[in-house]
């Protein structure tokens, strides 16, 4: 078993400096390839943090059983470097979505290219779990979201991963030039976790998906069967378009919650207000419209009109 | 007439509006709608569209003896009306891009609002015509761009006049964007490109606004225009013609080369230099013959930029 840091991308910038994509690569035997990769938004990091987790993890079993690594597992813990070092979601300078950007190619600008090099990196892959942490203004639970097109693959795997609940959503092609969907339409398996909240790191969600991910490479084979693994503890719930309810302001102000994320609601409850600073009179209160659970919870406080506050998942089903 | 599209609050400023010109006959609904400033920066299309405002307004107090509105036009110069203020290309509040909020959504997000009122208030005209210039790094030739167009669009595309007609294919991302949620509305759809984000080009300005006012007389809504012969200077692109060049070097780039040009095949067009040695690096040459249709203008080049677009004559 060997432990590696490379560079998959190198592209030069206008002043000396040059932009370099690193991986780490732990390699044992001949058996699958996987990969995590992460910070393909500048602003998210709590799958940052899960490469750590795992890397550490890792580097114990190199100590304690390097034998049980029967394949190979790649972490790339910072797909947007430039992003994450300067706190900006897209890429800065290109201003531009670098999960809008894929599969990429060969000619053509940073994004471009850089999708290009990863989709190559990736190829022959078993399995992708790229991780996000949802965005500055919402929190959310750890969940797998997967494009209704590649149900029957990608559910059987992120029934395993150890999250709270699997999200299917429509296709939308705009989504076609994300990585996920560039990876599932070359047949290799891609799952998007979405969990937290953007500029901060949840410890104990990061914790949650480490052993998730943990036990999904012991099934395919990467990790041998007898090397012990922590429980899993977390059994997903399953959402779609038809029990996810949306709920987006009536009116600009400080929204302020009265519901803990991740908690039971019944219809008509409170989860919130929105308040002005200028009156002392609340503006609008805002109510659960079905008994569910609230999986998406504002974070940052000021909301236009329409922005959305929270997401509820109409029970149906097997309870948690 | 000013009327509001839409009125909306904002968190702690006044409550804030998307207004429009409303001008000629009244009727249900305008013959020709234009709209600019979907993105913040874009200048070009909404000093022209506010120009044209002003001289259709103008036509109706009879400022332009000869000049009729025979239908009524519908004019946007600018949906984010916070990023022209702000000069951000986005929804100043959330980074997201409103050309790709469509087709909208009454309920949604608040550019997703904005967004439906927009079409709303313009998909059932005649014609539609979305203003854009390229970023704040690069200059188009002003254009017409057309997506999988049909040749009745195609004729239609030479009313505006101007020097070149560019197809395009579709692109996911354009699925989300106004000129793809108006094709599926009977009339026709019209994208312009003129020149650089950031900034007013006053030669591209009036060639563009001399455009929308022969393409007003064309298609029988302004009576009374002076319509040149149609010129032969117009260049009708087909998908795949384009000639790019990327910047082997990263570096600083000079050019003086304006668009609109023929140059010929391996013409010098411009040097990157070394930003720290200020050595010349690279010395940039035409790659093929033709229409010199787009040029990078910020020099600070990342290895990979677009530097240059020819396209060889039809």
């Amino acid at each position: 078993m060997t432990q590696t840091t490379e560079t998959i991308f190198s592209l030069a910038m206008p002043y000396r400096e040059t932009l370099d994509i690193r991986r780490t690569v732990y390699k044992g035997g001949n058996g699958p390839r996987v990969a995590v990769t992460a910070g393909i938004h500048g602003d998210e990091l709590e799958g940052l943090y899960v490469c750590h987790r795992l890397a550490a993890w890792l580097d114990q079993l190199q100590l304690s059983n390097p034998a049980a690594l029967l394949g190979q597992v790649e972490l790339y813990p910072a797909l947007n470097p430039l992003g994450l070092d300067t706190l900006t979601r897209s890429v800065p300078v290109f201003d531009s979505d670098l999960n809008r950007s894929f599969p990429g190619s060969q000619q053509g600008d940073l994004p471009k290219r850089l999708a290009a090099a990863v989709m190559t990196a990736l190829d022959g892959a078993s399995l992708v779990v790229d991780i996000h942490a949802s965005n500055i203004y919402l929190r959310e639970i750890p969940q797998v979201r997967i494009n209704s097109e590649f149900t029957d693959t990608l559910v059987p795997l992120a029934q395993q991963a150890n999250l709270d609940m699997i999200w299917i959503h429509g296709a939308a092609t705009v989504l076609e030039a994300t990585v996920a969907h560039s990876l599932n339409s070359r047949n290799i398996p891609c799952l998007v976790v979405e969990m937290g909240v953007g500029m901060r790191l949840t410890p104990e969600y990061c914790e949650q998906l480490t052993i998730g991910l943990l036990h999904l490479w012991q099934g395919l084979g990467v990790l041998a069967p007898e090397v012990p693994l922590p429980p899993l503890t977390h059994h997903p719930m399953v959402a779609d378009d038809s029990n996810v309810h949306y709920l987006n302001a009536q009116t600009s102000g400080l929204f302020v919650p009265a519901a803990a994320h991740w908690t039971d609601l019944r219809r008509g409850e409170l989860l919130g207000t929105i308040v002005s600073p200028f009156h002392g009179a609340v503006l609008s209160e805002v109510r659960s419209p079905v008994d569910g659970i609230l999986f998406t919870l504002r974070e940052y406080p000021l909301v236009y009109e329409g922005s959305l506050m929270a997401r509820v998942m109409a029970r149906k089903g097997g309870a948690r | 007439m000013k009327r509001d599209l839409l009125l909306m609050t904002a968190p702690v400023r006044d409550s804030f509006d998307i207004p429009c010109h409303e001008i000629g006959p009244k009727s249900a609904h305008p013959a020709a709608a234009f709209v600019a400033g979907l993105h913040g920066d874009e200048l070009n299309g909404i000093f022209i569209l506010s120009r044209l405002a002003d001289f259709l307004n103008g036509v109706e107090v009879g400022k332009h003896p000869g000049l009729k509105l025979l239908k009524k036009v519908l004019i946007i110069p600018a949906v984010n009306v916070l990023g022209v203020n702000l000069r951000c290309r986005t929804w100043p509040f959330d980074r997201s891009d409103m050309n790709r909020m469509f087709p909208g959504n009454v309920s949604g997000e608040t550019t997703q609002r904005i967004a439906l009122a927009v079409l709303n208030a313009t998909k059932n005209a005649e014609y539609r015509v979305d203003l854009h210039t390229a970023g704040t790094d690069f200059e188009e030739l002003p254009q017409v761009r057309l997506y999988s167009p049909s040749n009745e669009q195609r004729e239609a595309a030479r009313f505006f006049g101007l020097p070149a007609i560019m197809e395009r294919s579709i692109s996911p991302v354009f699925t989300t964007t106004l000129m793809h949620a108006w094709q599926v509305w009977p009339g026709q759809s019209f994208l312009l490109r003129v020149g650089q984000g950031g900034t007013v080009q006053l030669g591209h300005c009036q060639q563009v606004f001399r455009g929308l006012v022969s393409f007003l007389g064309r298609a029988g809504i302004l009576e009374g225009v002076h319509l040149a012969e149609e010129d032969e200077e117009i260049c009708h692109f087909k998908q795949g013609g384009s000639k790019r060049l990327y910047a082997g070097k990263a570096g600083t780039f000079v050019s003086d080369c304006q668009v609109g040009r023929w140059v010929s095949k391996g013409k010098e067009l411009g040097y990157i230099y070394d930003s720290f040695s200020g050595n010349v690096i690279e010395k940039v040459e035409a790659p093929a013959s033709g229409l010199l249709t787009g040029i990078r203008r910020h020099p600070l080049l990342f290895e990979g930029d677009l530097l240059l677009r020819i396209n060889p004559k039809p």
